[in-house]
């Protein structure tokens, strides 16, 4: 009713504009938590540590290329992040085939498994890995008891028990978002490859793969941001005391050692950076594959 | 050929589905036992997990969590729902924008954001570096990926500009009919993007350590001070959250099966 005697000026175009104020409290939330902060951040890291009238400086990311520690938190975090990332889609690439492959119950248990550990992972999962494989782990008193090698010398607390965490994480987040790709490849084209007396082997290289490559692709940069911004799987397992680029971030910032906030925000810049690029080169990869059209 | 792949594929996936258990398997059953030192764990208990539930310590974090992740849900679901609807109906070419903005945080994470909204408030004077609202902020932030996919996505699976004009066309301004007709029609997608907010927020431990004061506390940085106390308590602690997590899980997977039986009767009509 109050619609119909609606005065003149807030009719027509100017309604529109009227709506914008239903825009604002996006708009501030957006600008307060997510662009001033991001901006401060870039600012911040090009501010000098110890003097604080030097507006603009170099000074951070110098030390950061410079400073053996540092260059360990980059090099590790990469490390972990690009094997983690390999394995995961290897892994995610035979499991999404198996579930393709199959059908029934059999199929709805696994996807229920890959769906409920999907958010399984940080403080949960490392502590789960320390149950198991850690000093007083119970694998670790099996081997003792039955003096198994291998088993005895494994260090979950070093950077391969770390990746070995981080692979576990990456499994089902990758095989969940691999399966829809699957379903793109249709059953003809597999009896006509074997009509044509073409190997599975054959299948997969000429058909299968290439009709996947813009899924694993997109897949493959999910995964690298998943783990290279992964901190408390790493925390919970080994504090401090294992250099990687989040771990390093966190501690200039919070902490009982002595802050360094300029160099934290540095760090975090380098971060970005290295994630974008990840990011952008697969978007490149990822247009570049899909020339195939399905339909 | 056919039967060579699916015995292959019941190997693969029986592996994987052993591999994943395996940790969760070894949690339950560290927390169910007194002793577990050989091949076979001995003394079956519930002490651990009435030891938890008895500690005010673990019932104010559980209770923290709750408040912690149902508040920057409704913020930024109320938002989003506003934003949305002004932009897809007067503001079209704005799309793209946001969008943009609400994609930011998926690159970003926990980490730099937190940081970020640390140096930015931290050594304000206004309300704004109330540990607990910078907490709010960066929780809002960082499921906004999240609510803006599910709410987009429901929006594009119902002709909103027709409800929308019919309405109009019955006497209801647009606004009202928005929520009014849009708003019950999406309202899964609603609910299944806040759910899985709630797991990611469930899950967050970076920020909340970075950014909340010594006296809140959600559950995971109760096992994690837990962890360094006692094993077998933090096991107890670790499997009710593992629980929790599943019990969303699995309320999404409903949800969505059923969006996806009614889509498909819809369609069968």
């Amino acid at each position: 009713m109050k619609d119909k005697r609606r005065p003149k000026a807030l009719s027509g175009k100017n309604v529109r504009y009227y709506y914008l104020l239903a825009l604002t409290p996006f708009l501030f939330l957006v600008i307060m938590y997510e662009l001033m902060p991001l901006i401060m951040l870039v600012v911040d890291s090009f501010k000098s540590e110890k003097a604080k009238d030097v507006l603009f400086t170099f000074e951070n990311y110098r030390k950061i290329f410079t400073t053996l520690s540092y260059k360990k938190a980059i090099l590790n975090s990469l490390k972990i992040t690009t094997i983690s990332t390999a394995f995961g889609i290897v892994i995610a690439f035979l499991g999404a085939r198996a579930a393709y492959n199959s059908r029934g119950k059999f199929r709805n248990a696994y996807l229920t498994v890959l769906n409920m550990t999907s958010n399984f992972a940080g403080v949960p999962l490392a502590f789960a890995y320390m149950i198991i494989l850690g000093n007083a782990g119970v694998v670790k008193q099996i081997a003792n008891l039955y003096g198994i090698d291998f088993l005895q010398n494994f260090d979950l607390y070093s950077s391969s028990g770390l990746t070995m965490i981080y692979v576990y994480f990456q499994i089902p987040l990758s095989t969940l978002l691999l399966i829809p790709a699957f379903n793109g490849i249709r059953k003809e084209w597999g009896e006509a490859n074997m009509l044509l007396g073409g190997t599975n082997t054959h299948f997969w290289h000429k058909v299968g793969i290439p009709v996947l490559l813009p899924s694993l692709f997109s897949t493959l940069s999910v995964l690298f941001a998943n783990a290279l911004s992964a901190y408390a799987t790493a925390y919970a397992l080994l504090m401090n005391n294992f250099s990687l680029l989040p771990v390093n971030i966190s501690a200039s910032f919070v902490g009982d050692i002595k802050t360094k906030p300029k160099l934290g925000a540095a760090l975090s810049v380098v971060m970005m950076i290295i994630m974008s690029i990840v990011i952008l080169v697969n978007n490149y990869i990822t247009k570049k594959t899909t020339k195939w059209e399905g339909s | 050929m056919q039967k060579r792949a699916r015995i292959n594929a019941a190997i693969v996936m029986s592996i994987i589905i052993l591999w994943l258990m395996i940790p969760l398997g070894a949690t339950a059953v560290y927390s169910l036992f007194e002793d577990w030192t050989g091949i076979v764990p001995r003394g079956f208990t519930l002490a651990n997990y009435k030891t938890i539930f008895t500690d005010t310590a673990f019932l104010s974090a559980m209770y923290q969590t709750v408040l912690i992740c149902v508040i920057p849900i409704l913020i930024t679901i109320a938002v989003m729902l506003l934003a949305l609807f002004t932009v897809t109906v007067y503001f079209p070419k704005l799309e793209k924008y946001m969008q943009l903005l609400c994609m930011i945080p998926y690159t970003i994470q926990g980490v730099i954001l937190s940081v970020s909204i640390l140096i930015l408030y931290a050594r304000n004077d206004s309300v704004l570096s109330q540990r607990m609202v910078m907490l709010m902020g960066a929780y809002c932030i960082i499921i906004l990926p999240h609510i803006y996919n599910g709410i987009r996505n429901g929006m594009r699976a119902i002709n909103m500009k027709m409800l929308l004009d019919a309405a109009e066309m019955l006497g209801e301004s647009k606004l009202k009919a928005f929520f009014k007709v849009i708003v019950p029609n999406i309202m899964t997608g609603i609910i299944v993007s806040s759910l899985l907010a709630v797991a990611l927020l469930f899950g967050d431990y970076v920020i909340i350590r970075n950014l909340s004061s010594a006296n809140v506390n959600n559950m995971q940085q109760f096992l994690y001070q837990a962890m360094k106390r006692s094993s077998t308590e933090a096991s107890a602690v670790s499997m009710v959250i593992i629980l929790i997590t599943f019990a969303i899980t699995a309320l999404v997977l409903a949800l969505q099966s059923r969006g996806m039986l009614e889509k498909m009767r819809n369609e069968g009509k």
